[in-house]
C-alpha cells in the first residue's frame, strides 16, 4: 500500500506525544490523517499488550477502511485482529467506561440504555401528566390579545407539543449541566422569586428520570454524565483507564460539549497526549448542549503544544471554494450584526496543489447557479423539479443531492418527484439494509396480527420473494401468483385446508404445476411462521428471519431487532403483535436508532447514487459530498440576521412577547443553579441571547451547505408564508460574485 | 473405573477418620466420595446414617447417579442434602422448640416456609410504598433487582453470621464512591428490618431467617443435637470451598461427633463467592480433620490443555500460579473471526458437525457463553436441531410467564372470572382458543374470536348464534370443542370461586387434558400446566396467614407474574432432555455441573460478561465476607477491584480448561449481539497468550 501525504498531513504524523490542536477544512482528510497517526503509533511499537490509542469520533462511519487496514495488518503476524486501538463515538466510550463499574454511580450491573424513541415515549407520558395536573399553569405566557377560544384551541393542540420540545430542551441542558432532579429542587426552594419554567421543567425532568430507575434504564446523556461522575470519583479507575489509553485522538472536535471535553480532558491527564482535530465553522449541532466552536479555537490558540492546519481540499472546484471564503469574509467583516462576526473564521479553503492525489475539479465559474428570483415556496419546488427533471437524465453517471432546513420540506421534494418519475433516496442517517430489514420483518408480522386477511399474505408473498421482482426471468411468475394469493378469498382454505375447502386443490386443474409447487412451499413456509406466533417476540423474529434471509448482516440486525423487541416487549407487557408491529415499522422508517449497529453503520455512501436525487437535510449532508447540490429555501426565516423584521422558528405566535420559551426555560434552569451575584433571570433576555446562537449556527450551517458541492451548486430561496425575504448572506455572496 | 492408590486409600479408610482431601479441579477428588460413600454402603453401613452435604443440589448428581444405579441394593435411604435444606428440616422439625425465642409473634401457629420468590413477593409488598416515598432514588436498577439485593443481603448476613442490622453499616463503611449514593445503604438497612420484622409477626420464614433460627436456637439445643448424632454418623461433604461460611461453622461443630467424615476442596475454585461462598473458612475445616490427603494428576485436560490454562490464568492474573509455563501444540486453541455475531454461529454449527463425524459424542462437546440470552439460545439450539444434532441448553430456569401455554390458562381464567375486570385483547383470546383446541389454527381461531369474543362484558356468545356460512368456515368440529369450552366457563362461573390453583386444575383436568383439546396430546405443555399449578399453591400457602380471599389471590397472583415479582420458574424440564447431547449453556453453570467434556467451544471471549462485575449497588460479595476488615477507613478500592476480578476471571479460566479434555474453539465476532464493538479482558489474555507463543 503506497499512499502519499501533503506537507500538511506529515506534518502532522510526526506527532509524538502532548497536546495538538488542528484546524481544518471541509474535505481536507481529517479522519484519513488521524486514522494514518493513528496507525504511525501502533506501528511505533511503544505501547504496551493492554494499551490502546483511542480515537473518538463522532459517527462510526469513517473509520471502518482504517479498522480493517490496521486489522490486515496484525492479523498477518499471527495475531488475534483489532487489538491496540478503539475506536469509539463519545457515547460509545461513555458506555465503556460505566459498563466497566456501574455500581459506583448507582447502575444496576444490567442496566439497559433506552433509545431516542422510547425516550421520546417517556418524555411525552411525563408531559402529558404535568399537564393534565397544571392545566393552566403556563397561561401566562400565552399571548394575551387571543380571544378565549383560540386560547382553548392551543392549549388543547399547541402546547402539548410545544411543551415536548421545552421538555426535551430542559432535560438534555440539565443533564449536559449535570444537574439532578434534587439538587435542583433544593435550589429552587431558595429563589428570590419563582421560576414558574424551571419548576415545570423540574417536574417532568422528575418524572422522566423515575420513569428511567424504574426500567433500570439510562438515556445517552445520561451515559455522558455518568461517566464523568465516575472518573471525578474514582481516582484509581481513572488512573488505571489512562494507562490503557495512553493516545487520545479526536475527530469532529468542534462539537464536543463541555462535559464531552471534560472527559476526554481527565482520560489525557495534565501533560497527557490528546490530539484534537476539528472544523470550528461546521459546528452545527449545539442547541441544547454546552458545545461551542469558540472552544476548541481557545484550544488550539492557547493550550496545544502544537497547533496544525488541514487547509488543503480538493473536493470542491475553485469557483465553489470561493464562494466558501467568502462567506467566511463577508461574516467576520459585513455581517450587520456585530455579535455574528465571529461565526466563521480561518483557516480559509485551499485548492490542493497540481501533483495531488486528489485534484480539485477544474475551475467552472457557470458551475455556479445563484437564482436571486424571489419564488414562492411553490414555485421553488417547481423550478427545482424542473431543473433536476432536465439535468439528471443528462447527467446519470453523477451524484446530485437537494438539501432542505427540515424534514417537512424535503418529504415534500420527494413526493414530487417521484411523481415525475424521478428516483429519489430519502433518510441518509440509515443505511437502506437496516429499513429493509425491519420492513420485511414488519410485513410479515403485520399478517401474522390479521391472518385472515388475503392482501396481506400476498405481502408476505412478495417479500417472501423479493428478490423475484427485478429479476426477469422471474417476475411475470410471481406477480401471477401474487396475484392468486390476493384472490384467495378465505385464507383458511389455502393455510389450513379441510376435506371440502382446499383452495390450492381446486386450483389443479386451472394452473400449472410450477405455480402449485411454488404454492405449496410458500404455504408450508407461513405455516410454520403461524406456529411460532406463540414465541416469545424476539424467537419469533429469529425464527422469521432464518427463513427471510441469507445475509450475515441482516440476520445480524434481525438479532438486534430481537432483543430490542423482547425488551420493549418486557416494558410494555400489555402490548401484543400489533403493538409490536407497529414499532418495527417505526424503526423501518427509521425513527428509531440504536448504539450498536448505529444508524451511520457503513457511512451514507453518495457514490452509490448515481442518477438518482438524493433529498436531505443540510444538517444530515454533514462530511457528504455530491457533484451538484441545490441548497434550497435560503430565505432569512431559514438564515435570519438577527434583523427586526426576522422572525424566529423558536418563538411561537401564541407565546407573549415573543418569548423563546426553550431558551427562557434554560436561562431559569441556570439562574437557579448559578450562584453568581449578577445572574439572576431577567425574563427575555435568553430569547435575544438565543437569537444570535441561532444566527451564528445557521451561519455555519449554510457554509457546510456551500461545501457539499463539488462541481455545481444551486442556491434558491423562497418568500415562506409571505413574510420571509433573501437569506442576508446569500443576497451579499450575489453581490460579490 | 481404575482407581489410582492415593484414591483407594481414602475410599478405604477406617470407619472413623476424618480425612480432609483437597486437589485441582479434575484430579479425582469427587470420585473418591462417591466410590467412598459405594465403599460405606457395600460393608455394610445403614445407608440412613450416611448424609453428603454439597453446597448447590446440582452437585450432587454423581452421588444421585449412584443411589440409582441398580447395584446399589436396598440399604437405606442416604441422606443428599444442603446446609440450607437441612436447616430448613430442622425447623419444620423443632419447631415449638425455637418459635418462641426466636420471636415470632404466634409461636403456636405453624411456620410459613417461603421460597425466593415468594419472599421476592413480600419484599415488593414492603418496599413498593417505600419507593413513592423517595426511598432508593438516585439508583437506577429495575424494581424485581433491587427486590432481590435486599433479599440477597439478608441471606448474606445469616450464610456469613452477622446480625442483619449490620448490613448497610458494613456497606457504607466500606464505600469509596458517590457520596451522594450512601444514603441507599440505610434505606437498604430499613428494608431489610421491616422485612424482618414482617416475617416475625406472621410467621413467615425466608432462607435467612431459617437458617439464622437453625443455628442461633436449634443447633444447640440438646434435643436437636441428640438426634442428629442420632440419625448421622457418617458425612462425605463435597465441593465445600462453595459453601458458606456458616455451614463450615456447623461442620466444624459437628464433626467431633460424628464416627467418620470425609470433607473435599477444590482447589481452584470458589466460583459462589456472589452467593455467600468462602473458600478460606471451608480451607480451614482442614485443622480439624485427622488426616489431610491431597490428589495432583488431572485425569481430564491433556497436557497441552494444561499448559494453555496455565498461561492463560498466568496472563490474566499473575498471582494465580508460580508453575513454569510449557508451550502447547498450536491446534489445542483454534479460533474463528467473524464481524457479525450470527456468523459465528454458523461457523459453530459446521465446526460441530465435523467434529461429530470424526466420532466424538455430543455429550462431550459444550458451547459456552458468558450469558445466554433467550435470543442467543434460540438461534444456536436452532442452527444444531436443523443439522440434526443432538442438543440440550442446561438453562437453570426459564419463566413461566414466557410459556405460550401459561399465557393461555391465563387467558382463560380471566374469561372464567370477570370480577377480576382483567380484558384479555382480542390476540390474546385467540391465541388461547388456537392452543385450547387441539389442531385449531390461528387463522380461525382468529376469525372466531373476533364474532363470538365481548371484550367489553368479558364474555363468549355461542357458536350456534354465528351465521351458518362462517359456521362452515371455521368448521363444526372446532365449533363443538368450542361450545364444550365455553360451557365449562359458563358452569364454573355459577358456583362459588375455588382457589386459583384448584381451578387451574379443574380446568386442565376436565377439559384441556381431554380428547380433541389442546393439552391433550401435548405433554409441554401439561408440564408447563402443572408447574404454574404447583407455583400458584405455593403462593397460597405463602398467603395463608395474610386472610385473603381465593377470588383476590388468583388477581394477585396474575398482577405479580406480570410484573415479574414472580419468576415462576420453571425448573427442571432439562431433566427430561437427551443426555448424549451437545450442551449450551452459561460458563458457570457449566462448571456447577461438575464435568468434564472433550471439546469447549466458547463464544464471545471479547464480551465483558466474561468479568463478573462485583459491585452490585445494594450489595458487595467481598465487603460481607467474613475476611473483610470492617474498620473505619477500609474502603473497598479499585485496586480491590481489579486484583479480585483479575483472580475471578483466572479461577473461571482454569475451572473450565480443567474440565476440557482435549481442544479449545474461541467463537470471536468483532461485534457482539447487540452490535457493540468487542473489547473484554479476555479477549486481550488470549491475544498476549498467542503473541508470547509466537515469540517462543
Amino acid at each position: 500500500m503506497n499512499i502519499t501525504y501533503r506537507p500538511s498531513q506529515q506534518k502532522i504524523l510526526q506527532y509524538t506525544h502532548g497536546t495538538m490542536g488542528i484546524a481544518a477544512v471541509p474535505g481536507s482528510g481529517k479522519t484519513f490523517t488521524l486514522s494514518a497517526l493513528a496507525a504511525e503509533i501502533i506501528g511505533r511499537g511503544d505501547l504496551a499488550p493492554e494499551q490502546e490509542v483511542l480515537i473518538v469520533t463522532l459517527v462510526n462511519s469513517a473509520v471502518d477502511n482504517f479498522s480493517s487496514r490496521i486489522n490486515d495488518f496484525i492479523t498477518a503476524r499471527g495475531l488475534l485482529p483489532r487489538v491496540g486501538y478503539r475506536v469509539r463515538t463519545l457515547h460509545g466510550l461513555a458506555h465503556d467506561i460505566v459498563r466497566e463499574k456501574p455500581g459506583i454511580v448507582g447502575l444496576d450491573e444490567r442496566f439497559g440504555i433506552i433509545d431516542e424513541r422510547e425516550a421520546n415515549y417517556i418524555r411525552k407520558e411525563a408531559v402529558s401528566a404535568w399537564l393534565a395536573a397544571n392545566p393552566n399553569a403556563l397561561d401566562d405566557f400565552l399571548d394575551p390579545d387571543m380571544e378565549e377560544s383560540k386560547k382553548d384551541w392551543t392549549r388543547r393542540q399547541q402546547l402539548p407539543r410545544s411543551l415536548e420540545g421545552i421538555a426535551l430542551a430542559f432535560i438534555r441542558s440539565a443533564k449536559d449541566r449535570r444537574i439532578l432532579p434534587d439538587q435542583l429542587r433544593a435550589q429552587l426552594a431558595n429563589q428570590p422569586a419563582p421560576l414558574p419554567l424551571a419548576e415545570m421543567g423540574l417536574a417532568i425532568y422528575s418524572d422522566y428520570q423515575r420513569a428511567l430507575a424504574y426500567r433500570g434504564a439510562v438515556d445517552f446523556d445520561d451515559l455522558i454524565r455518568l461517566s464523568l461522575d465516575l472518573l471525578e470519583r474514582d481516582p484509581d479507575f481513572l488512573e488505571r483507564l489512562r494507562y490503557r489509553w495512553p493516545y487520545i485522538l479526536e475527530d469532529e472536535a468542534q462539537d464536543s460539549s463541555q462535559t464531552q471535553e471534560k472527559i476526554l480532558r481527565l482520560l489525557s491527564g495534565e501533560g497527557g497526549n490528546w490530539v484534537r482535530v476539528g472544523d470550528p465553522n461546521q459546528a452545527i449541532f449545539e442547541t441544547f448542549t454546552t458545545a461551542n466552536p469558540q472552544l476548541l479555537r481557545d484550544f488550539i490558540a492557547n493550550e496545544a503544544n502544537f497547533q496544525r492546519e488541514l487547509p488543503e481540499s480538493g473536493r470542491s472546484q475553485p469557483a465553489v471554494i470561493d464562494l466558501a471564503n467568502q462567506l467566511i469574509d463577508w461574516v467576520m467583516t459585513g455581517h450587520p450584526d456585530p455579535d455574528a462576526r465571529d461565526a466563521l473564521s480561518p483557516p480559509y479553503v485551499q485548492p490542493t496543489a497540481p501533483d495531488d492525489p486528489q485534484p480539485n475539479p477544474p475551475v467552472n465559474w457557470a458551475g455556479l447557479h445563484l437564482i436571486t428570483k424571489k419564488y414562492s415556496p411553490e414555485a421553488e419546488l417547481k423550478a427545482i423539479i424542473d431543473s433536476l427533471a432536465r439535468w439528471v437524465p443528462e447527467n446519470p453517471d453523477k451524484t446530485v443531492a437537494v438539501l432542505v432546513p427540515r424534514n417537512t420540506r424535503g418529504a415534500e421534494i420527494a413526493d414530487r418527484l417521484k411523481k415525475e418519475g424521478i428516483e429519489v433516496i430519502e433518510a441518509l442517517s440509515s443505511t437502506q439494509s437496516t429499513r429493509q430489514t425491519a420492513g420485511a420483518l414488519g410485513n410479515i408480522v403485520q399478517y401474522l396480527s390479521d391472518p385472515q386477511s388475503a392482501s396481506k399474505l400476498a405481502t408476505v408473498y412478495r417479500v417472501w420473494r423479493r428478490e423475484w421482482r427485478d429479476d426477469d426471468e422471474y417476475t411475470e411468475f410471481y406477480k401471477h401468483i401474487t396475484k392468486l394469493i390476493k384472490k384467495t378469498g378465505m385464507v383458511e382454505s389455502f393455510l389450513a385446508p379441510t376435506h371440502d375447502e382446499d383452495w390450492l386443490a381446486s386450483l389443479q386443474e386451472s394452473e400449472s404445476e410450477d405455480v402449485i409447487q411454488e404454492l405449496t412451499f410458500f404455504k408450508e413456509n407461513v405455516q410454520r411462521w403461524l406456529d411460532a406466533v406463540t414465541l416469545p417476540i424476539d424467537q419469533l423474529i429469529l425464527t422469521l428471519a432464518q427463513d427471510l434471509f441469507t445475509e450475515a448482516a441482516d440476520l445480524a440486525l434481525a438479532h438486534k431487532l430481537a432483543i430490542v423487541l423482547r425488551q420493549t416487549a418486557n416494558d410494555h407487557s400489555e402490548w401484543r403483535l400489533p403493538e409490536l408491529t407497529g414499532e418495527l415499522s417505526v424503526i423501518a422508517k427509521n425513527q428509531r436508532k440504536f448504539i450498536g449497529f448505529s444508524a451511520d453503520d457503513g457511512g451514507f455512501d453518495p457514490e452509490r447514487y448515481k442518477g438518482k436525487v438524493v433529498v436531505t437535510t443540510m444538517h444530515k449532508a454533514k462530511g457528504l459530498e455530491w457533484d451538484r447540490v441545490y441548497l434550497t429555501s435560503v430565505n432569512s426565516y431559514t438564515f435570519p440576521s438577527n434583523q427586526p423584521n426576522d422572525n424566529f422558528i423558536s418563538e411561537k405566535w401564541f407565546v407573549r412577547d415573543n418569548l423563546n420559551l426553550e431558551a427562557e426555560a434554560i436561562a431559569q434552569l441556570d439562574a437557579a443553579t448559578q450562584t453568581g451575584e449578577y445572574e439572576w433571570y431577567s425574563e427575555g433576555q435568553a430569547t435575544l441571547a438565543a437569537r444570535v446562537d441561532y444566527v451564528r449556527e445557521r451561519l455555519r450551517l449554510l457554509y457546510v451547505g456551500i461545501t457539499r458541492a463539488k462541481e455545481e451548486l444551486v442556491i434558491t430561496w423562497n418568500t415562506g408564508r409571505g413574510e420571509s425575504t433573501q437569506a442576508l448572506p446569500f443576497a451579499a455572496l450575489v453581490r460579490e460574485e | 473405573m481404575k482407581l489410582t492408590q492415593s484414591q483407594q486409600d481414602i475410599i478405604t479408610a477406617p470407619f472413623d477418620t476424618r480425612i480432609f482431601l483437597s486437589g485441582p479441579s479434575g484430579c479425582g477428588k469427587t470420585t473418591v466420595g462417591v466410590e467412598r460413600m459405594r465403599y460405606l454402603l457395600e460393608q455394610g453401613v445403614y445407608g440412613e446414617s450416611i448424609l453428603v452435604l454439597t453446597p448447590q443440589r446440582t452437585l450432587q448428581e454423581p452421588y444421585q447417579e449412584l443411589l440409582q444405579s441398580p447395584e446399589i441394593g436396598a440399604g437405606g435411604q442416604v441422606t443428599l442434602a444442603t446446609v440450607g435444606g437441612l436447616a430448613r428440616r430442622m425447623v419444620d422439625l423443632f419447631w415449638p422448640l425455637a418459635a418462641e425465642a426466636a420471636g415470632f409473634a404466634n409461636p403456636d401457629q405453624p411456620p410459613i416456609f417461603l421460597t425466593l420468590e415468594t419472599a421476592q413477593y413480600y419484599m415488593a409488598h414492603i418496599v413498593r410504598p417505600l419507593l413513592d416515598e423517595g426511598y432508593f432514588e438516585s439508583l437506577t436498577i429495575n424494581r424485581n433487582r433491587l427486590y432481590s439485593q435486599v433479599i440477597d443481603n439478608l441471606n448474606k448476613a445469616a450464610a456469613i453470621g452477622f446480625p442483619h442490622t449490620q448490613i448497610g453499616e458494613r456497606l457504607d463503611k466500606a464505600w469509596l464512591g458517590d457520596p451522594s449514593q450512601r444514603r441507599i445503604y440505610q434505606d437498604t438497612q430499613d428494608c431489610a428490618n421491616r422485612f424482618r420484622a414482617y416475617c416475625l409477626e406472621h410467621n413467615l420464614l425466608d432462607f435467612s431467617l431459617q437458617l439464622e433460627i437453625f443455628w442461633e436456637h436449634l443447633w444447640g439445643d440438646p434435643i436437636v443435637q441428640d438426634y442428629l448424632t442420632r440419625t448421622y454418623r457418617h458425612l462425605i461433604y463435597d465441593n465445600i470451598e462453595e459453601d458458606i461460611p456458616r455451614a463450615h461453622d456447623l461442620i466444624r461443630g459437628w464433626i467431633p461427633d460424628l464416627d467418620s467424615a470425609l470433607l473435599i476442596y477444590d482447589e481452584n475454585a470458589g466460583y459462589r463467592r456472589f452467593l455467600g461462598a468462602d473458600p478460606e473458612t471451608a480451607w480451614r475445616l482442614s485443622d480439624i480433620c485427622s488426616s489431610h490427603a491431597s490428589l495432583n494428576d488431572s485425569f481430564v485436560a491433556s497436557e497441552d490443555i494444561l499448559a494453555l490454562s496455565d498461561s492463560l490464568a498466568h496472563v490474566i492474573n499473575p498471582a494465580s500460579t508460580d508453575a513454569p509455563l510449557n508451550g502447547f501444540r498450536e491446534g489445542v486453541l483454534q479460533y474463528a473471526d467473524a464481524h457479525f455475531y450470527p456468523e459465528l454461529l454458523d461457523w459453530l454449527t459446521e465446526e460441530i458437525s465435523t467434529l461429530l463425524e470424526e466420532g466424538i459424542e455430543p455429550a462431550d462437546i459444550v458451547v459456552l457463553a458468558p450469558y445466554l440470552s433467550d435470543a442467543l439460545r434460540f438461534s444456536l439450539m436452532h442452527r444444531l436441531e436443523t443439522r440434526g444434532i443432538p442438543v440440550r441448553s442446561h438453562r437453570p430456569s426459564r419463566s413461566l410467564r414466557d410459556e405460550p401455554a401459561t399465557q393461555s390458562l391465563l387467558t382463560l381464567a380471566a374469561l372464567a372470572h370477570p370480577q377480576w375486570g382483567i380484558r384479555p385483547s382480542e390476540f390474546d383470546v385467540a391465541y388461547a382458543l388456537m392452543q385450547a383446541i387441539d389442531g385449531f389454527d390461528l387463522i380461525r381461531a382468529n376469525l372466531l374470536t373476533k364474532i363470538v369474543y365481548r371484550a367489553r362484558e368479558l364474555a363468549l356468545s355461542p357458536f350456534d348464534g354465528i351465521k351458518p356460512d362462517v359456521q362452515e368456515r371455521i368448521t363444526y368440529v372446532f365449533g363443538g370443542y368450542y361450545t364444550q369450552l365455553r360451557e365449562w366457563l359458563l358452569s364454573y362461573q355459577e358456583q362459588d370461586v375455588v382457589p386459583f390453583d384448584h381451578f387451574l386444575r379443574k380446568l386442565f383436568g376436565e377439559i384441556l387434558s381431554q380428547p380433541g383439546f389442546g393439552f391433550h396430546r401435548d405433554l409441554d405443555s401439561a408440564r408447563v400446566a402443572a408447574s404454574l399449578i404447583e407455583s400458584v399453591k405455593k403462593f397460597r400457602w405463602a398467603m395463608a396467614s395474610a386472610d385473603t380471599d381465593a377470588l383476590t389471590l388468583g388477581r394477585e397472583y396474575i398482577d405479580m407474574l406480570s410484573e415479574g415479582v414472580i419468576a415462576a420458574q420453571y425448573l427442571g424440564a432439562w431433566k427430561m432432555e437427551e443426555e448424549n447431547a451437545v450442551l449450551v449453556a452459561p460458563a458457570y453453570t457449566f462448571l456447577m455441573q461438575n464435568r468434564a467434556v472433550a471439546v469447549q467451544f466458547w463464544l464471545n471471549p471479547g464480551s465483558d460478561g466474561w468479568v463478573e462485575r462485583l459491585f452490585q449497588p445494594l450489595t458487595h460479595p467481598y465487603v460481607l465476607s467474613r475476611s473483610w476488615d470492617n474498620a473505619e477507613g477500609h474502603y473497598w478500592t479499585d485496586a480491590d477491584d481489579v486484583a479480585a476480578n483479575q483472580a475471578t476471571l483466572a479461577r473461571l479460566t482454569t475451572g473450565l480448561l480443567r474440565r476440557c479434555k482435549e481442544r479449545l474453539y474461541l467463537g470471536l465476532s468483532e461485534l457482539g449481539e447487540s452490535g457493540f464493538e468487542q473489547r473484554g479482558v479476555l479477549l486481550k489474555a488470549f491475544q498476549r497468550v498467542l503473541q508470547e507463543m509466537g515469540d517462543r
